[in-house]
């Protein structure tokens, strides 16, 4: 039998689609909506990824090819002389490269291990004042500021202490500026531990640092690799730092050795794009090997219960 | 093998008082079952014990050692999670034996013992699984295996089957009874599931907003309520708890004065001699239900009939303001919604509560009474 709540006001037992539902649909019984979709994706590809085709075609091409109007789209007389004319012409970018590899792996190690016990500690204990709560914003803080204003001050004291020029300097100032990020992304993950687990390790017989090592971070690895994948790329592509506290070739890294392709008289295009290709490297082959924790990293909830 | 003991704990968070006044003793072998609604402290009180909370106040002693600051991994403590808390990145096997490598057990005693405890727990030829891979009762016996392997001076479970489904759960609630009588360890067991509590426990301790209301066994808070709280928790359906005034032995309910008007025995009434007005409390199986006017009964009207199998338990309200009862019935009886139906009391189990402080009303001399019948959710027998 049916009631009246049973019924809808024009008594039917389901609600009928309205206009806009019944137009949606049309769209995609036509392929309208996916046609739309990928066309909009496929515009967005293009545009992010042809200055990459760009650079990476313009180290095969000349210096004549490359500035050419109409321009040419395919490099056709291909100059694979372009890599080595790099390095005969400027063997310091070997240096850059050593130098950015040491700053960028220790950085990295650094900002990773120090952000995640950070974040294991907020996450676990409880500070007097709250302070648990109150720690993390001021680490973040630090990022508010537009990076360039710490600059003059920090080249006074680096000056004062030795640190311009110096690869250490960079890490010191690289690692501090890691940090933040490290401890927030860590933060989410470490949340997503249920505290038994903890506890449990505790009972079983380990410390803190115990269940830290052996039980915890195996669990918030995807966290562990996104947030150093991001340290990583950042520090990579740094130029603003590198280029103020890091002038001679000791301690130059490669960002800012591309940046001296660009001199008073002339722009070393094919020697920059040799360069920044040779700069893009690294960073695109770690992403990929670790493309698979860096999705579980990014969307979370990789924790199972 | 060891006994426990708290000595006036007290937990406050900031102004937020946790437990307080806990003192209460646990024999050596015994099971123990904190007992109370969510909030009620009571698993603050076990973590007391496991070293994962530290008592404000108040000392706790193993065998007479002052444990109160020490770490829980020095303890000699296992604990069973809610959640069961296996570690997701190991196996079967090397959650159970996890609590022995940390201890540096050699290799072949721990795969020995690994072995002994899958047995135990019939869980063999899940050794080599993921944890992933496992169903909530075959995570909870990793679980178990994962806390007896130690062979723990103290058992602790705090909800251990609160995530399990019905059947499970009692299957799964003679298994940890007959393991506890086995391996003969004094263990502490939360929860709010009064019959989980009644089946399983040696001794109740009941709690209520953060404070032990009573200490007992299974009969004793079941018939020897200390007060309307415990009278309330424990049974189920619950006690039903009528206002009611007395007039020599005749006491009237107030609120439906005409319908609910019974004499009591001379014997019983002489108990309330000091209470003018108290509640009455009367589990809902002591009541007699009669379908013909009777002698010195309430006149009640059917609300509902909730028919489960045996039994069936009827929803009922006396008078004009009324006053609702719960009554379990043989389901024998044939009531449906409307009929009027007439219940006598058994007056040797009736209980009287002071209105004001909520605790028992005791005459002289019947310390003992009550304990001979068969009440529901009396230990199920092992």
């Amino acid at each position: 039998m049916t009631t009246k709540q049973d019924t809808h006001a024009d008594g039917l037992p389901y609600k009928e689609p309205s206009g806009v539902e019944k137009f949606q649909e049309t769209l995609r019984e036509y392929g309208v909506t996916r046609t739309v979709t990928y066309g909009l994706l496929g515009v967005f590809l293009v545009w992010t990824l042809f200055p990459v085709y760009w650079l990476v075609t313009a180290t095969l091409k000349t210096r004549q090819t490359l500035l050419s109007f109409p321009p040419q789209w395919i490099p056709l007389d291909a100059q694979f002389g372009n890599f080595a004319q790099l390095f005969a012409q400027r063997p310091d970018f070997v240096q850059f490269i050593i130098n950015s590899t040491v700053v960028t792996i220790t950085t990295t190690v650094l900002a990773t291990t120090i952000g995640a016990m950070a974040a294991y500690a907020f996450v676990t204990f409880d500070y007097p004042y709250n302070l648990d709560f109150h720690l993390p914003f001021y680490i973040l803080s630090t990022r508010f500021m537009p990076p360039i204003v710490t600059i003059i001050p920090l080249f006074v004291i680096f000056r004062g202490v030795g640190l311009v020029n110096s690869l250490q300097g960079l890490i010191l100032v690289y690692t501090m500026f890691n940090i933040p990020f490290a401890v927030w992304m860590m933060k989410g993950f470490f949340e997503e531990v249920p505290d038994s687990l903890i506890e449990s390790a505790m009972i079983d017989g380990h410390t803190h640092l115990g269940a830290f090592f052996k039980i915890v971070l195996p669990l918030v690895k995807p966290g562990l690799i996104a947030s150093a994948i991001f340290t990583t790329i950042i520090t990579w592509n740094e130029l603003l730092f590198a280029v103020i506290l890091a002038l001679n070739a000791d301690a130059m890294t490669v960002p800012v050795g591309l940046a001296s392709f660009v001199t008073k008289f002339s722009v070393q295009w094919i020697n920059m794009s040799v360069g920044a290709t040779i700069a893009l490297v690294p960073v695109l082959l770690f992403a990929f090997v670790a493309r698979q924790q860096l999705v579980r990293g990014f969307s979370m909830g990789a924790v199972g219960k | 093998m060891v006994t426990v003991n708290y000595d006036s704990v007290k937990k406050a968070y900031g102004d937020t008082i946790a437990i307080e006044d806990v003192n209460l003793h646990v024999d050596d072998g015994e099971f123990a079952i904190l007992l109370g609604p969510s909030g009620c402290g009571k698993t603050t009180t076990l973590r007391c014990l496991a070293g994962l909370t530290q008592p404000t106040e108040g000392t706790i002693t193993l065998d007479g050692h002052d444990v109160t600051d020490v770490h829980p991994k020095n303890r000699n403590i296992a604990m069973v999670f809610q959640n069961f808390a296996l570690y997701p990145h190991m196996t079967v096997r090397e959650n159970i034996g996890y609590p022995l490598k940390v201890a540096g057990t050699s290799k072949e005693e721990r795969e020995e013992r690994i072995d002994e405890v899958a047995e135990m727990l019939e869980i063999p030829e899940l050794l080599d699984r993921d944890i992933a891979n496992l169903s909530g009762g075959q995570q909870q016996r990793v679980a178990l295996g994962r806390a007896i392997i130690r062979r723990p001076a103290v058992f602790l479970m705090d909800e251990p089957l609160a995530n399990l489904d019905a059947k499970l759960k009692i299957s799964m609630r003679s298994r940890i009874k007959v393991l506890q009588r086995e391996m003969d360890i004094t263990t502490m067991y939360v929860t709010h599931d009064q019959e989980e509590a009644m089946s399983l426990g040696d001794k109740l301790i009941i709690m209520d907003k953060g404070h032990i209301q009573q200490i007992g066994s299974p009969d004793e808070v079941y018939h020897q309520p200390t007060n309307q709280f415990v009278a309330g928790f424990i049974g189920s359906p619950s006690m039903n708890f009528v206002t009611v005034r007395r007039e020599g032995d005749r006491i009237r309910a107030d609120g439906a004065p005409d319908a609910f008007d019974v004499e009591l025995e001379a014997e019983v009434a002489d108990r309330y001699r000091d209470h003018d007005a108290f509640t009455l409390g009367v589990r809902p199986q002591y009541f007699e239900v009669h379908t013909d006017r009777t002698e010195n009964a309430i006149e009640a009207a059917v609300e509902v009939t909730e028919p489960q199998g045996d039994e069936q338990i009827i929803e009922v309200e006396v008078g004009d303001q009324p006053v609702s009862l719960t009554v379990v019935a043989p389901s024998t009886i044939d009531a449906e919604r409307g009929d009027t139906i007439w219940l006598t009391l058994d007056d040797e189990l009736v209980h009287g509560f002071d209105t004001d402080s909520g605790q028992r009303i005791v005459g002289a001399g019947d310390q003992n009474r009550g304990v001979a019948s068969t009440p529901e959710g009396e230990m199920t027998s092992d």
